[in-house]
């Protein structure tokens, strides 16, 4: 079994994930994903292609808490997170959730709180190469 | 040494990814962070965070010889 929580380079299976979760327990009777993936255009801009750059070592121990703390904060029975860094070309996806539970509500709510969580509180950048050149993405309020 | 690591656009502006500073009079964060703007004028005053050994701190927190710090832009949220 792939661990339930992952930053890599390389790309990943919604199908592979959502069967590596559905292993974890009988009792799921339903499953919530979020699958984030790259746009061709931002704030205006073409976008050929953006990269992501990890804190290596700080990232991954952020992720691995933030699933536990959904399983702590929701009534779910498990939580897969995904992430890839480097270079990603429009239509590549970039990051999923996957949220298992007895009910579909706590796994609605519970992948909508892990997406919006990740990105406020795990050290993971992106940069966008558009035809001015690239530059970095910070976030809006 | 003090081991310290620029991410995102701190990388950008400071045309590196790392640098080693000399320890000595360094108790604080703050204290390298002057440190740091006199070495690297183009590093904003403010709007990053800062980790020691991979944990959040502030401003008065304690660094010393051996310990790794990053700077740290605001993660790249993304419109909901």
């Amino acid at each position: 079994m792939s661990d339930a929580v992952r930053i890599q380079t390389e790309d990943f299976s919604l199908e592979e994930e959502t069967h590596e979760l559905m292993k974890s327990s009988k009792t799921i009777g339903g499953v919530v994903s979020f699958l984030g993936t790259a746009r061709d255009f931002s704030e205006g801009r073409d976008v050929a292609a953006i990269e992501f750059e990890e804190y290596k070592g700080m990232a991954i121990t952020a992720l691995k808490e933030l699933r536990l703390q959904s399983l702590e904060r929701f009534d779910i029975i498990e939580t897969r997170i995904i992430h890839r860094i480097d270079r990603i070309e429009p239509s590549g996806q970039i990051v999923l959730i996957i949220v298992g539970a007895e009910h579909r509500g706590e796994a609605f709510e519970a992948c909508r709180w892990v997406i919006d969580t990740l990105k406020k509180t795990v050290p993971i950048w992106k940069k966008e190469f558009t035809p001015d050149g690239e530059s970095w993405v910070t976030p809006h309020p | 040494m003090i081991n310290v690591l620029f991410f995102g656009n701190l990388a950008a502006k400071t045309k590196t990814r790392e640098a080693q500073i000399e320890a000595d009079n360094i108790k604080t964060v703050s204290d390298l962070l002057k440190i740091l703007m006199e070495k690297y004028p183009e590093l904003p005053k403010s709007y990053y965070m800062v980790a020691v050994n991979q944990e959040k701190v502030d401003a008065d927190s304690i660094v010393k010889d051996g310990d790794e710090v990053a700077l740290m832009p605001p993660f790249s949220g993304g419109k909901i």
